[in-house]
C-alpha cells in the first residue's frame, strides 16, 4: 500500500532512501526502456508494444520521469503525455505509473506523479486526466489526495470486466468553459483524440 | 489492468445517431482510422483489404532505402504524422509469445488434436452442456465469443468451415462417427443442442444491435466471420432437438435414467430458451415466454453433478482459428453456480420488461417503468435492456393516437385547457393565405410545432434510460443540454401562444410559458438524477457531500417552486370553471391535482432530505469526521468548475457562483480550520445549525409520507407499484438514519462537554459502499455513526 504517509514525505527521506529522480531522454532509450518495459508490462496481461512507449516516449520524453537508485537501477517511472484536446482544453493524460513492489508505501509515486504535474503546468497545460481501475483503492487515494477528482465512472472499461474512474485535475480557470476552435470537435486532424482506453499501466499498491 | 488498451473504437451503427454521440470523451464516438462508423475492427488492427484492389505493381526502394538510412544515426526514432496512439496499440512484436499469435513454444502445436468424433459417455455430454452455458453467460455479460463459446472445439466444427446447409454443420464427415452408432446417437445430441445454442446467440446479436448499445462495453458482437445461422429459422433447430429428444426417450438407448432425464431436461431448456429468444415472438405471448426457461434452470441446477467435465473440448488455441489478429487470450472462467444465477436474472429482468406491454398507455408510466427498471439490482445486462427497449419502440405500442410528449405535456400544464381542445385543429385556414388565420388554428399549429421540436430530446431521455447505469449518468447530461435548447424554442411559442390566447381573451385560462415551464420542469428533474447518479456512483469524495447536497436542494427547490406556480393556475381555473358550471372541465382539472400533488410532495421531500444532507455533512466535515485531503495541485474553486462542468451551459437554472457556494457551504471557515462559532452553534442543539439539520429531516419525512399517501397511481407509477413503494420507503428510511446520525453527532458532542474539541469527538463516521444493499437508497448516502472503540 501506498497509503500511510504518502505525500507527506519530506525530500529529505526520499534522498536518504538513495533515490535520484530523472527526466527521460531519447538518448536514453538503450538504456532504460528495456527497465521501463520490464517494469510496467509487470502487471499487465498483454503487454504494450515497444511502438506504445516509443510513442509517448519519442514525443512527450520530457514528461516522463524515472525514479533511480544509486546504482541506476529503475525503481518508478511515468509516462504521460500532453496535446491539445478535441474538447478545446490542452490536457495532459497520465498514461502509465509504475513503483517496483519492494518499493511502494515511500511516496515514490506521489513524487513522480508531483514532478508530471509541475512539467505539464509550466508547459501551460489546462487539465490532466487518467484513469484507474474502481478496485484500486491505493491509486485512487494517491491522486485524491493531489487534487484530482472523479468525473465518470466508465463500465467495463477494462476487459477483465472491470470498472474504471476518470480522474480530472483542474490546472487553470475557465478550463470547463473551453470550445474546440473552429466549431467542431471531430475534425481534428487523425490523432485519436485520447488514448481512452490506456490505463496507468502500474500498480502503485 | 490494462488490456484494455487494445480495444478499439468500435462505434455500432446506431451510436453514430443516438444522442450518446455528443458525449465528448466517450470512446466509442470516435473514429479514428475510418469515416464510417459502421466498421468492425477486430481487437487488434487487422489489414484492411482494399475491396477492389489494383493490380500490385513492384518497386525496388532497396537503394532508396540505404540511402535514407545513412542519414539516420544509429538506434535514431523517427515518427511520422500518421503513427497515431491507434496504431501504437494495434502493432504487434513478432516472436513476442504474447503479441504474436503464431509464435509456438518449443514443442507447442499451432492447434489441438482433439477428436470431435471420438464417443462421449452421457455424463460428458452433461458435463459440455453445462460448460457451454457457463461460457453463454461469460459472453453475456460482455466478454467476447473467442473467450468463450468459441472456445469449444464442438462449436468450431459445427461453424468451420463455414458450412451451406444445416445438414453440412456436423462433428465429423458425414455425421458418421467411426466409433458406431451409439457414439453417434449421443454425439446427435450433442450437435442439436449446440445447433440451438448458436441460433441463440444470434438471436441475442440481432436484438441488442438493433438498440442503442456499446460495442466492447456492454457487449462484444464480434463473430469472427463466423455465420451464425443467421438465416435458418428456429423451426429448423426446434425439430433438431425434437429429434435428439426422441434419441434420448428410447427405451432401446441404454443410460441410466438419472442421465437420460437430465440430458432431456437440458434439450428442453434449450428448446424454451430459443424460443423466448426468438425476435418474431408474438407481442401477446412474450410474457409467458419466460417462466418455462426459469423452471428449466432448476432442473440443470440439480442434475449439473451428474456431469463430467471433458477439459479437452474447450481450448484457447481455437482463437488461432478465429479470424484476428490477436493472440489467444485465456479463456474467462465462470462457475456454473454464477451462470445459472446470471441466466435467471437474465430471463427475470426479460419477465419483468414484458410487463412494460400491458402499462397504461401514458408517458409518464411508461418513464416510471423505465427509470425503475434501470433502478434494478443488480443491474439489467444488456440483452435485457435491449429487450425491454424493442418492446418500449414496439410499433403496436409507439404509435398510439397522441403524442408521448403532448400527453406528457397536457398531464402537466394543459388540463382541459383550449389550446388543446381537438376543434382547433379541425379549422380550416383561410382561403386567402395573406389573411391571418383564426387565433384556434394557431394554437393548434403552434402546438404542432411543438411537438415536432419535442419529439427528439424526449425519446433521447429514453434512450439514456435504457443504457448502463454509467452510460445513464453521462448521457443524461447531454440530454439536459438538447432540453435546454429546447427550452429555449418552446418559449418562443409561448410567446406565439400567448398572442393567440390574448386574441381569443383566454389569456387568464392559460399557464404563463406552460411549454417551457414543462421543459423546464423535466430539464430539472433530469438534473437531480445526474446529482445522484454521482452519489451512487461515488463520483463525490466525502468532503464534497456537503456542497453537492446543497446543489442538489438548490435544483430541487426550482422545481418545486414551478409545480406550486403550476399548482396555484391549475386551483385558480378550477374555482373559474365551477364558477361558470363549465363541470366537465372543472373536474378534468381537478384530475390532474393528484400528479401535480404527488410531484410536489416527492420535490418537497427531496428538496429537504437534501438540504438536511447538506447541513449535517457540513457539521460532519468541520468535526473531522470525513477526510479531506490536502490536494496540493488544486483549489476549491478550480474543482468547483469542475464538478459544476456540466450544467455550466445550461441555463436555467444558473450555477451559484463560487462565492456563493463557498459562503454556504463553509460558514465558520474552511473544515480543517472552523472559527470558535462553529464550537458554539455545535454544542447548543437550538442552534440554526442543528435546526437545519433536524428540521429538515422532519420536513422530508412528512413529504415522503404524505407522497406515500397519495400512493403510486397519482405518481404515475401505477406500472411499477411495488417498486416505487420500496423507493419511497427507502427514502423514509434514509431521512430516519440520518436522524439517528445526527443523534449520534449530538450525542458526543453531549460527552464531549463545553471544553471538547469538536475535532476530538469519540466518534467516526462509516460511509455505506454502493451496490452492497448497505444504503436504503443507492443515490442517498448517509454515513453511520459509530462510537470509537
Amino acid at each position: 500500500m501506498a497509503e500511510s504517509g504518502e505525500g507527506t514525505k519530506p525530500a529529505a527521506d526520499l534522498a536518504a532512501a538513495g533515490l535520484q529522480y530523472v527526466q527521460y531522454e531519447g538518448a536514453k532509450e538503450e538504456q532504460y526502456l528495456p527497465s521501463i518495459r520490464q517494469l510496467i508490462s509487470k502487471d499487465l496481461s498483454e503487454p504494450y508494444s515497444i511502438y506504445v512507449y516509443r510513442y509517448f516516449l519519442y514525443q512527450w520524453g520530457d514528461l516522463c520521469f524515472m525514479a533511480l537508485d544509486n546504482d541506476s537501477n529503475l525503481i518508478g517511472v511515468i509516462i504521460s503525455k500532453l496535446e491539445p484536446h478535441r474538447s478545446g482544453t490542452y490536457r495532459g493524460y497520465i498514461a502509465m505509473l509504475a513503483v517496483q513492489e519492494s518499493h511502494r508505501g515511500k511516496g515514490i509515486a506521489s513524487k513522480l506523479v508531483s514532478m508530471a504535474i509541475d512539467a505539464m503546468a509550466a508547459r501551460d497545460a489546462d487539465e490532466i486526466v487518467l484513469e484507474t481501475e474502481i478496485t484500486n483503492t491505493a491509486s485512487l487515494k494517491l491522486y485524491e489526495r493531489l487534487g484530482f477528482l472523479r468525473s465518470k465512472k466508465l463500465h467495463r472499461y477494462y476487459l477483465n470486466g472491470n470498472a474504471a474512474y476518470r480522474l480530472i485535475l483542474y490546472l487553470k480557470e475557465g478550463t470547463a468553459l473551453k470550445r474546440p476552435e473552429g466549431g467542431h470537435a471531430h475534425d481534428m486532424g487523425m490523432d485519436m483524440p485520447d488514448m481512452q482506453r490506456m490505463d496507468e499501466a502500474g500498480m502503485i499498491s | 489492468m490494462a488490456d484494455s488498451f487494445h480495444r478499439h473504437s468500435t462505434a455500432s451503427p446506431q451510436d453514430a445517431d443516438a444522442v450518446s454521440s455528443h458525449d465528448g470523451a466517450g470512446p466509442f464516438h470516435v473514429n479514428i482510422t475510418n469515416a464510417t462508423p459502421q466498421t468492425n475492427l477486430p481487437l487488434r488492427q487487422a489489414f484492411r483489404q482494399p475491396i477492389c484492389a489494383p493490380e500490385p505493381k513492384i518497386h525496388d526502394i532497396t537503394e532508396k532505402f540505404l540511402k535514407a538510412s545513412n542519414a539516420l544515426e544509429v538506434g535514431q526514432l523517427v515518427k511520422d504524422d500518421y503513427f497515431t496512439l491507434f496504431e501504437s496499440i494495434g502493432a504487434i512484436e513478432i516472436l513476442d509469445p504474447k503479441m504474436d499469435s503464431g509464435f509456438l513454444k518449443p514443442g507447442e502445436t499451432l492447434e489441438d488434436d482433439y477428436d470431435t468424433s471420438r464417443s462421449l459417455l452421457p455424463e460428458e455430454i452433461i458435463g459440455i452442456m453445462d460448460q457451454l452455458l457457463c461460457y453463454e453467460m461469460a459472453w453475456h455479460t460482455g466478454y467476447p465469443l473467442s473467450q468463450t463459446l468459441f472456445t469449444s472445439v464442438y462449436i468450431d466444427k459445427l461453424l468451420w468451415p463455414e458450412p451451406k446447409t444445416l445438414e453440412q454443420s456436423q462433428f465429423f464427415p458425414n455425421g458418421e462417427s467411426a466409433h458406431g452408432p451409439s457414439a453417434q446417437s449421443l454425439l446427435q445430441v450433442l450437435r442439436a443442442y449446440c445447433l440451438a445454442l448458436i441460433k441463440g446467440c444470434d438471436y441475442v446479436i440481432l436484438k441488442i444491435t438493433s438498440r442503442d448499445y456499446f460495442e466492447e462495453e456492454d457487449f462484444c458482437t464480434q463473430t469472427y466471420n463466423r455465420v451464425l445461422f443467421v438465416s435458418t429459422p428456429m423451426d429448423v433447430f426446434l425439430r433438431e432437438l425434437d429429434a435428439a429428444v426422441e434419441v434420448m426417450e428410447d427405451t432401446n438407448f441404454e443410460i441410466k435414467d438419472a442421465l437420460r432425464s437430465a440430458i432431456i431436461s437440458r434439450l428442453k431448456f434449450r428448446q424454451d430458451f430459443l424460443r423466448a429468444l426468438d425476435l418474431d415472438h408474438p407481442l401477446e405471448h412474450m410474457s409467458s415466454s419466460w417462466s418455462p426457461v426459469l423452471s428449466g434452470i432448476t432442473t440443470i441446477k440439480a442434475t449439473h453433478q451428474l456431469g463430467q467435465s471433458v477439459p479437452g473440448a474447450f481450448s484457447t488455441k481455437m482463437q488461432r482459428r478465429l479470424a484476428s489478429t490477436v493472440p489467444p487470450r485465456p479463456i474467462v472462467e465462470f462457475d456454473f453456480k454464477d451462470a445459472l444465477d446470471l441466466l435467471e436474472h437474465i430471463c427475470v429482468d426479460c419477465e419483468e420488461a414484458t410487463r412494460f406491454i400491458d402499462l397504461p398507455q401514458d408517458p409518464l408510466e411508461y418513464q416510471s417503468f423505465l427509470w425503475t427498471f434501470a433502478s434494478r439490482l443488480p443491474a439489467p445486462l444488456v440483452y435485457s435492456r435491449s429487450y425491454l427497449s424493442t418492446l418500449m419502440f414496439h410499433p403496436e405500442i409507439l404509435n398510439t393516437a397522441v403524442s408521448l410528449p403532448l400527453a406528457d405535456v397536457k398531464t402537466l400544464v394543459f388540463p382541459a385547457s383550449l389550446v388543446l381542445d381537438p376543434i382547433n385543429w379541425t379549422l380550416p385556414p383561410p382561403r386567402n393565405p395573406l389573411l391571418p388565420k383564426p387565433p384556434r388554428l394557431q394554437l393548434a399549429m403552434l402546438i404542432d410545432e411543438f411537438v415536432d421540436r419535442s419529439g427528439q430530446p424526449y425519446l433521447d431521455l429514453w434512450v439514456a434510460l435504457s443504457q448502463n447505469r454509467c452510460r445513464l449518468r453521462r448521457m443524461l447530461s447531454h440530454v439536459i443540454t438538447a432540453w435546454d435548447l429546447l427550452q429555449a424554442d418552446a418559449s418562443l411559442v409561448d410567446t406565439d401562444l400567448a398572442s393567440a390566447a390574448s386574441e381569443l381573451s383566454i389569456t387568464d385560462q392559460i399557464l404563463e410559458f406552460s411549454l417551457s415551464t414543462w421543459v423546464y420542469h423535466k430539464k430539472l428533474w433530469m438534473i437531480e438524477k445526474v446529482i445522484l447518479l454521482g452519489f451512487e456512483q461515488d463520483i463525490y469524495l466525502p468532503d464534497e457531500f456537503s456542497g453537492m447536497h446543497l446543489f442538489l436542494s438548490l435544483i430541487v427547490t426550482r422545481r418545486r417552486e414551478l409545480l406550486t406556480r403550476i399548482q396555484t393556475h391549475h386551483r385558480t381555473r378550477h374555482t373559474q370553471l365551477l364558477r361558470e358550471r363549465k363541470l366537465r372541465l372543472a373536474n378534468e382539472v381537478a384530475e390532474a391535482a393528484p400528479y401535480l400533488d404527488s410531484l410536489a410532495a416527492e420535490a418537497t421531500g427531496t428538496a429537504a432530505l437534501s438540504l438536511a444532507l447538506a447541513r449535517f455533512y457540513m457539521i460532519a466535515a468541520y468535526c473531522g469526521l470525513l477526510p479531506v485531503p490536502k490536494r496540493p495541485f488544486s483549489t476549491e474553486s478550480l474543482r468547483y468548475e469542475l464538478r459544476m462542468k456540466p450544467f455550466l451551459a445550461v441555463q436555467p437554472p444558473e450555477v451559484p457562483p463560487f462565492e456563493d457556494f463557498k459562503a454556504h457551504t463553509q460558514p465558520y471557515g474552511p473544515y480543517t480550520s472552523p472559527d470558535p462559532g462553529f464550537a458554539a452553534d455545535l454544542r447548543n442543539e437550538r442552534s440554526e445549525l442543528w435546526a437545519e439539520v433536524d428540521g429538515n429531516v422532519k420536513a422530508a419525512k412528512d413529504a415522503f409520507t404524505e407522497l406515500k399517501r397519495l400512493g403510486a397511481g397519482a405518481a404515475k407509477s401505477q406500472g411499477v407499484e411495488k417498486a416505487w413503494g420500496k423507493e419511497v420507503q427507502n427514502l423514509l428510511a434514509s431521512c430516519v438514519a440520518l436522524g439517528v446520525a445526527s443523534a449520534g453527532v449530538k450525542d458526543a458532542v453531549r460527552k464531549a462537554g463545553d471544553a471538547g474539541d469538536p475535532k476530538g469527538l469519540d466518534i467516526r463516521a462509516e460511509i455505506p459502499d454502493s451496490g452492497a444493499k448497505k444504503r436504503y437508497a443507492e443515490g442517498w448516502i448517509v454515513v453511520k455513526i459509530v462510537k470509537e472503540a
